[in-house]
């Protein structure tokens, strides 16, 4: 009686544990092969990429999609914009951050609790909500339809501050301390003791304001007008979109356009690769805060 | 406690008070960026957008002050009432599936034994995550393309006509929403995973001694504990809800529009392609208080049921 009701509780584990495996293969698969699809069909020639077959891997391997990508759809200048406005953008970010995380780490100091209010409140006011009068502003300063505004979007985040601040604070007073007494001024203890050993979050914010800024696209579609100045995603999207939209423009083979998909999601992967665990720390972080 | 390197340092209070000054001074100077950035992008757009939601703005020439005009268009129009219904129905169920679905397959990721799959799973769910609309976009429209498509290839092999399916207009809003499932299933899902790392591992040995099977401490100590994450995750769903608008201007056509048209999208036609500025903007105010009233609300939730 008893030894057979642990073999029908084995046995239901058995089945539950081939069902999961089954399920997550699958959901892992819809994620596996449209991407395997999409790098196969980049490579192939024009005429192969609109066969109506599951292409894992080209017949006829070919790099004309990539050629055509740079020639005629001249993705080199949108794509060293993006390169430009995320690197230059992402750097700022992360220098203004610091600074100012490490401001608010101070115990005492006139109009604390208005800076740390001033600072916080913005939190509650999504971008998407203001598009308009950011817009206005943008314009009012000069910087519309240059790369300047791209950079400028984002270059503070209260998220990022406050994670900074976390990170300094829990940094040893000590340390601060002996190299006050040593004569040490304030800069240096800032860039010899207190960046260092919050690189940890330095880098978490760096990859994702990396992503993020990568992939910037509501701001790029707002400000940008002139073509030199298109950005990735928005020469990507006239790209990708299905072709009665942008009937104007010539048929663009699918090879072409999966290899404009390659060549944004490579950065991507690599930076993944590589920071795969602050991504993790980062989310953590992200989803506590609130 | 010895956070304040002030107290600590023991200096003659003339010399300190110099110290702190000109500290002081130099840590004033580190917060200004963000404060400018703040006023220049935030606060002053909050009082311009509000401004401007009251006039019949224009970029060149004279504005006036027209009352509740505005927003008396906004309420009046049908096509507002479309977007905001397009919006609520996309919106509301993002809001749950991308909260759900995550969270069973956090509970089903949980119960794998073998690591490697397991983080390999997790690996491969995250990816989407980390790619714009734009290419999420793109690589749909690809595979639901009626040529050289995915899933029209293999109704290919079954001798099925091929199927135009981004244009058909009732399938519209199951596809959007699906689509933002597979985008943001992995991001939320590690969330999960994340809440379940934390779990006091001596609640499954008290239910192991007290024979409890695997469905039975899923159902009586995972899902419990997961509930904090849940509000969490449900509360940043809400969110994000009314601000959809990169995926529909990347998926969107002229025959699904009618279905999947929504709000942000509409503030941006209307506002910066037609120039009806004062329209857009009044419209953005509506939205910014409904998020304000719905975020307090939930924060006020959150924090008495925790």
């Amino acid at each position: 009686m008893k030894s057979n009701q642990i073999s029908k509780s084995l046995f239901g584990r058995r089945l539950f544990v081939v069902a999961n495996t089954l399920i997550l293969l699958m959901l892992a698969l819809s994620m596996i092969v449209p991407l395997i699809n999409v790098l196969a069909v980049s490579f192939t020639t024009d005429l192969e990429s609109f066969e109506n077959t599951i292409k894992l891997f080209p017949r006829d391997p070919s790099t004309i999609g990539y050629r055509t990508l740079f020639k005629r759809v001249a993705i080199l200048h949108p794509f060293l914009n993006n390169t430009i406005v995320t690197l230059v953008g992402t750097f700022l970010h992360v220098f203004l951050a610091s600074i100012a995380g490490y401001m608010l780490t101070k115990q005492r100091f006139v109009g604390k609790a208005l800076l740390v209010l001033m600072v916080t409140i913005p939190m509650m006011i999504p971008f998407q909500m203001i598009i308009i009068p950011v817009y206005v502003m943008m314009r009012r300063l000069g910087l519309i339809d240059t790369l300047y505004s791209l950079i400028v979007i984002d270059i503070v985040a209260t998220f990022s501050i406050l994670l900074m601040k976390n990170y300094f604070e829990g940094i040893p007073i000590s340390l601060a301390e002996s190299a006050l007494m040593d004569g040490a001024r304030e800069f240096t203890i800032f860039s010899r003791i207190y960046v260092p050993l919050a690189l940890p979050g330095i880098a978490t914010i760096s990859i994702f304001q990396f992503v993020s800024r990568w992939n910037q696209f509501l701001p790029a579609v707002l400000f940008i007008n002139s073509p030199t100045k298109y950005t990735l995603q928005i020469a990507l999207r006239s790209l990708v979109v299905s072709q009665e939209l942008t009937s104007t423009t010539q048929q663009v083979a699918n090879n072409t356009r999966m290899a404009g998909i390659v060549i944004s999601i490579v950065p991507l992967i690599l930076v993944y690769i590589f920071a795969q665990k602050y991504f993790i720390k980062g989310m953590m972080t992200g989803a506590i805060k609130d | 406690m010895g956070k304040n390197p002030d107290r600590e340092v023991r200096m003659s209070s003339i010399a300190r008070t110099a110290y702190r000054a000109r500290k002081d001074w130099m840590l004033y100077v580190l917060i200004l960026p963000a404060l400018m950035y703040f006023i220049l992008f935030a606060f002053l757009p909050v009082a311009e957008g509000a401004n401007i939601s009251f006039q019949n703005y224009r970029f060149v020439g004279e504005s006036e002050y027209i009352g509740f005009q505005n927003y008396q268009r906004v309420f009046e129009t049908a096509g507002f009432w479309r977007v905001f219904r397009n919006t609520v129905i996309l919106g509301f169920s993002n809001v749950l599936l991308t909260a759900f679905i995550p969270m069973l397959l956090a509970l089903m990721l949980n119960e794998v034994m073998f690591s490697p799959w397991k983080r390999f799973v997790q690996t491969i769910l995250y990816l989407p995550h980390l790619f714009s609309w734009v290419v999420v976009g793109g690589i749909w429209i690809f595979i639901l393309a009626p040529n050289g498509g995915i899933v029209n290839s293999i109704r290919g092999l079954f001798g099925a006509d091929p199927v135009f399916f981004l244009v058909k207009e009732n399938l519209a809003r199951s596809l959007y929403i699906g689509i933002n499932l597979w985008k943001q299933a992995g991001f939320v899902c590690i969330l999960f995973l994340a809440a379940i790392a934390g779990i006091n591992p001596e609640l499954y040995e008290a239910a192991m001694i007290d024979g409890a099977g695997g469905f039975m401490r899923a159902m009586y100590i995972t899902v419990p504990e997961l509930m904090r994450t849940l509000k969490v995750v449900l509360l940043l769903n809400v969110m994000g809800a009314l601000r959809i608008f990169d995926q529909i201007y990347v998926m969107r056509n002229e025959v699904v529009a009618p279905k999947v048209d929504v709000l942000m999208y509409y503030v941006y036609i209307r506002g910066l392609e037609q120039f009806d500025l004062g329209y857009a903007s009044a419209i953005s105010v509506f939205i910014f208080l409904i998020t304000l009233v719905i975020t307090l609300i939930a924060r006020r939730f959150m924090k008495y049921n925790v």
